[in-house]
């Protein structure tokens, strides 16, 4: 009797404390946050994380801004603070490394990088690890037989191997997106090398080319960038518009001459006798 | 100047109103108020009062417009194209004529203001204006006409003013003293009549071309765009055409109801109407002309575009108002005015008066039927935005405008002398002279 | 969202700068070149982020680019840019219209951006067509605009000028392609829409009673390296932006392609070619169709080209 009465408190007890925690969390519903991150090496250049932080939120998927976000090294069982971000409208966040010896790596001369977000009010905490191995490529302009190629190496820098049988991307920069050049799979080969022709008359300024060799989120070794002068493309047109000269369509300070002369000539003409004959008016009122 | 017969003065010289004519202005009046109202009304809440959508995007403001611009074409004809042809029967009519002609100028400019959405700008016409538009060229050629038109009303008159000022003097001092001044010391003297008569041949002379031009902009407004309907190399000379046709209507409407109000029978004679009868046929022939190049002549080659404007006149929406036009405002003043009879003045009257209505419906189908066959389909917008019909709005304004000009009209006629009375009196002077050196 | 909107013109114009030197450095932004060349013939320069890096020498030079160098009249200098829809892949999904309508808060009744149902004949093919301003070359519109209040840029952009504009509404006369809507009454536009200075840059930000508004190839985005809101709207990527001068159009899924090449192989075409009003916009024929004509039936309504809020 005594037990059953003691069993029934606690029972109470736990239910009670139950329903009052659960009411409490059940006050917010918060989001689960999903952030991607890679690590992105451009060769000569900047070193740097791109973080995204997207939601589901109402079965749709959405950007995540405002968040505010640490980035970690962890070594060992060491975690270092490496720098902060915060997303922007987009979600995306950066942080930029002075170089890659900012990190330090593990014995195996990988990198762990790990990118935490403590929750707010309206999202979940969430965080998300990258490890990655240091690799570079080498790429040069190469001309044979008036024929213009770009040839890029890819080493792994860990072991100091070249890596075989890796996709890489060569593009040539335009003003908003690449313009891909090369096969449609551009495989490095037992050198770890790509050979890729740059086609004829692409135009850049002054006939300047800036070609991309890019290894993409690759599962190892991130974003490896490396950027190419090449000044064999056609030399760009500056200026084909109808903007400097006299056109029907030109604002009034380019009027084409016969429409600023003819009809002037004409209104000064008659607006002389118009004027004249006011004036007259006057003569008669005198006399 | 005080020889001349106090019976013509008499006769000449303005009335007060009768009750018919204060009625009358006092119901103008009230008219041009209604459409003040509605016209502030616009101007709150946007020309989103109008029926005009993106499609039909001009409507009757323009078409309105259009014929103020083309009435007003009736001083070039009564004064400069008479003129040069030295038909001395013209002398009774030029200063309705011209009376006409200001105030149909004056209302055009008013007119195409209220189309403007955003009259607030209105300077920037003058101060950002680019001459390569038409409306630039419209800007222009507006003012200078409607300087031409004022000087030529008024030149004229200085020596009737001298007249009525003593005619006056003692019945109503202050209407002499006002004359006095608008007289500007006319005194007949040889300088001010040498003065007078070259200033009279320059108008003249300048009123044909520059009244010309005006119509050809006008029409330019249209065909310097692609649009099936407007785009017609026609255009100018269809438009000088219509404007002979709808300015004749109108004189002969207005020199009908003067004559009868003012028992003018003496001065405007069956003569008179004769012979303006025969000048509207002619009118009305080569408008005919112009009509059947713009509307015949595309059935030949049948394109897809012109084929759609030319259904939608001839058969489709707008059928009942194209034949209106064309057989009322064409056909049938053609043919009643080949007979004698029909120049009479009564018959004359009507049909004017079917002219300018038919004139007006005109420039209506001129604007609204091309704009709603554009060369893309009209889709994406509300069912209503594909057809137009003038809302109240523009309806009240439309008609504030017209009553406007008859106001102008009839004011200018109830305080000048409709008939010039010192040419009048010299003309009757030679007549006599010459009866008598006859006899 | 806020932020963004938050962002003043100034702001505008540095992007500009940014972008404007993007073209020339490549994904480093230089803002002062030192003239210090190494042995490798690098040069050390600092990025719009603070951080120090190097650069080929050859690329860095000095520019005088500055805020006041760019005028919204004039453009962005050195490029004319082009549109490519292609109406083989345009199903009518209209989220191009709906992009370009909520980016431009359109609120009247007719878009910008317009799905055409067109067929020539009884016996030819039907097919989706996707018509905005056309940035012609030789734009009937600025032609005839008696206030100068429309106007042809530098780099091939139409624009109106919603503070000069005086509603006579002869470009939308002038206008073959019907691509014109006008105000007629108080827009009614949400708060952001009336945010910062006004600039033509930014048509619809906000609309003006009493005057016109049209497509504007959405500077306001290529100054931030982005595609117009149709482009990047577009789930079959029908369309393609890009600058002339370049050879290269991008679509909305991050791929270039040589324009040349591609008006070329695919036998582009302009919209009413024969009035010689010289289109920025190139239609690649339905040819080899995506789906099928009658998907987009289910989306066409013919009366409504803009949703209002319910």
């Amino acid at each position: 009797m005594k037990n059953q009465l003691k069993f029934r408190t606690v029972f109470l007890v736990f239910l009670s404390v139950f329903f009052i925690t659960s009411g409490f969390s059940q006050e917010v519903e918060k989001a689960k946050v999903r952030l991607k991150a890679d690590y992105v090496k451009v060769m000569g250049g900047e070193v740097y994380f791109n973080i995204n932080a997207s939601a589901k939120v109402n079965d749709e998927n959405i950007k995540v801004p405002d968040l505010d976000l640490t980035i970690y090294n962890e070594v060992g069982d060491e975690k270092i603070k490496l720098g902060e971000a915060k997303t922007d409208v987009n979600g995306d966040g950066k942080l930029v490394l002075e170089s890659l010896n900012s990190i330090k790596p593990d014995s195996t001369n990988t990198y762990n990088v790990s990118i935490s977000f403590k929750g707010n009010d309206s999202f979940k905490r969430a965080s998300k690890s990258l490890s990655f191995r240091d690799a570079a490529i080498e790429a040069k302009l190469i001309t044979e037989d008036s024929i213009n190629y770009i040839s890029a190496t890819l080493i792994d820098n860990s072991i100091d191997s070249l890596i075989v049988g890796a996709l890489l991307r060569v593009q040539v920069q335009r003003l908003f997106k690449p313009l891909k050049i090369g096969e449609e799979y551009n495989i490095t080969d037992d050198d770890g090398t790509v050979v890729v022709t740059i086609p004829e008359g692409i135009p850049g300024e002054d006939g300047n080319l800036i070609v991309e060799v890019v290894l993409y989120e690759s599962d190892a070794f991130g974003t490896v960038k490396a950027l190419v002068q090449a000044p064999v493309g056609s030399v760009k047109v500056v200026d084909e518009s109808t903007f400097n000269q006299r056109t029907m369509w030109s604002p009034r300070n380019k009027t084409p001459l016969f429409m600023l002369i003819f009809p002037n000539l004409l209104i000064l003409g008659i607006w002389g006798f118009i004027i004249y004959l006011f004036i007259n008016l006057f003569k008669i009122a005198k006399s | 100047m005080n020889n001349y017969d106090a019976s013509l003065i008499n006769d000449l010289a303005p009335r007060k109103f009768t009750k018919r004519g204060v009625i009358w202005t006092s119901f103008l009046v009230i008219l041009i108020i209604l459409g003040i109202i509605a016209y502030a009304d616009q101007l709150i809440k946007g020309q989103v009062v109008t029926s005009m959508r993106d499609y039909a995007l001009w409507g009757i403001y323009i078409s309105n417009f259009v014929f103020f611009v083309a009435t007003s074409f009736v001083g070039s004809v009564a004064v400069a194209i008479l003129r040069l042809s030295k038909k001395s029967w013209r002398t009774p009519l030029v200063r309705i004529a011209e009376i006409i002609t200001f105030a149909s100028i004056s209302m055009a400019g008013i007119t195409i203001m209220i189309d403007m959405a955003r009259p607030d700008r209105l300077l920037y016409l003058f101060i950002y204006g680019r001459l390569q538009s038409p409306i630039i060229w419209d800007v222009i050629i507006i003012p200078t006409f409607l300087a031409i038109s004022f000087l030529l009303l008024y030149y004229p008159l200085l020596p009737d003013f001298a007249i009525l000022k003593n005619h006056f003097k003692e019945k109503n001092s202050t209407l002499s003293k006002w004359y006095g001044r608008l007289s500007l010391n006319w005194s007949g003297s040889e300088v001010q009549k040498a003065v007078q008569s070259r200033a009279i041949k320059i108008l003249a002379v300048l009123i044909l071309p520059v009244g010309i031009v005006l119509q050809t902009i006008d029409a330019w407004l249209f065909s310097t765009t692609y649009r099936i309907g407007w785009d017609s190399t026609n255009f100018g000379p269809y438009f000088i055409a219509g404007a002979f046709v709808a300015g004749m209507g109108a004189l002969i409407a207005v020199v009908y109801v003067v004559r009868r109000v003012r028992n003018l029978e003496n001065y405007i004679t069956d003569l008179h109407f004769d012979k303006l009868g025969k000048l509207l046929v002619l009118a009305c022939l080569i408008y005919l002309y112009f009509n059947i190049n713009e509307y015949l002549i595309p059935f030949f080659t049948a394109k897809k575009g012109e084929m759609t404007h030319l259904d939608v006149l001839f058969t489709g929406h707008y059928a009942p108002l194209f034949w209106f036009v064309t057989i009322g405002g064409l056909i049938i003043p053609i043919i009643v005015l080949m007979f004698k009879k029909g120049r009479k003045p009564f018959p004359m009257f009507i049909i004017a008066l079917l002219v300018v209505v038919a004139s007006w419906w005109k420039r209506y189908l001129i604007v609204t039927p091309t704009l709603l066959h554009p060369f893309l389909p009209i889709q994406g917008v509300p069912e209503s935005w594909h057809h137009y019909f003038p809302s109240l709005h523009e309806w009240i304004i439309t008609t504030a405008t017209l009553a406007m000009a008859l106001l102008i009209i009839t004011l200018l006629v109830r305080y000048l002398p409709v008939i010039p009375i010192e040419r009048t009196a010299e003309e009757r002077e030679l007549l006599k002279n010459n009866k008598n050196i006859e006899s | 969202m806020e932020e963004d909107k938050k962002k003043s013109r100034r702001k505008f114009f540095e992007l500009g700068i940014k972008f404007g030197l993007l073209a020339t450095v490549g994904s480093v932004a230089a803002v002062k070149a030192m003239d210090d060349e190494d042995s490798n013939g690098m040069v050390e320069l600092m990025s719009t982020d603070g951080n120090i890096i190097q650069v080929p020498a050859s690329e860095a030079h000095e520019v005088s680019n500055s805020p006041k160098d760019y005028d919204p009249r004039v453009g962005f200098p050195g490029k004319k840019f082009v549109m490519v829809v292609d109406l083989a892949k345009c199903t009518n999904a209209l989220k191009c219209q709906e992009a370009c309508n909520k980016g431009h808060y359109i609120t009247g009744d007719n878009a910008w951006l317009k799905v055409y149902k067109m067929q020539e004949s009884e016996k030819t093919a039907p097919y989706w067509m996707p018509t905005q301003c056309q940035h012609c070359d030789s734009p009937p519109c600025v032609t005839v605009c008696p206030v100068d209040a429309t106007f042809k840029r530098q780099d091939g952009i139409v624009l109106i000028d919603n503070e000069r504009c005086i509603g006579c509404r002869f470009c939308m006369a002038a206008c073959p392609y019907s691509t014109r809507v006008f105000n007629w009454n108080e827009p009614e536009q949400p708060a952001e829409a009336h945010e910062g200075e006004y600039t033509p840059d930014y048509c619809g930000t906000p609309s003006v009673k009493g005057t016109v508004d049209k497509c504007d190839f959405c500077p306001h985005e290529i100054v931030k390296g982005e595609l117009p809101f149709c482009v990047k709207a577009c789930p079959n990527d029908v369309f393609a932006f890009g600058d002339k001068y370049e050879d290269a159009v991008t679509n909305g899924s991050g791929q270039t392609f040589v324009l040349s090449t591609l008006l070329k192989d695919r036998a582009g075409h302009r919209l009413l070619e024969g009035l010689g009003t010289e289109p920025s916009v190139y239609y690649l024929p339905p040819v080899d169709r995506l789906g099928s004509f009658e998907e987009g039936l289910e989306n066409y309504s013919e009366f409504e080209s803009v949703k209002k809020p319910e």
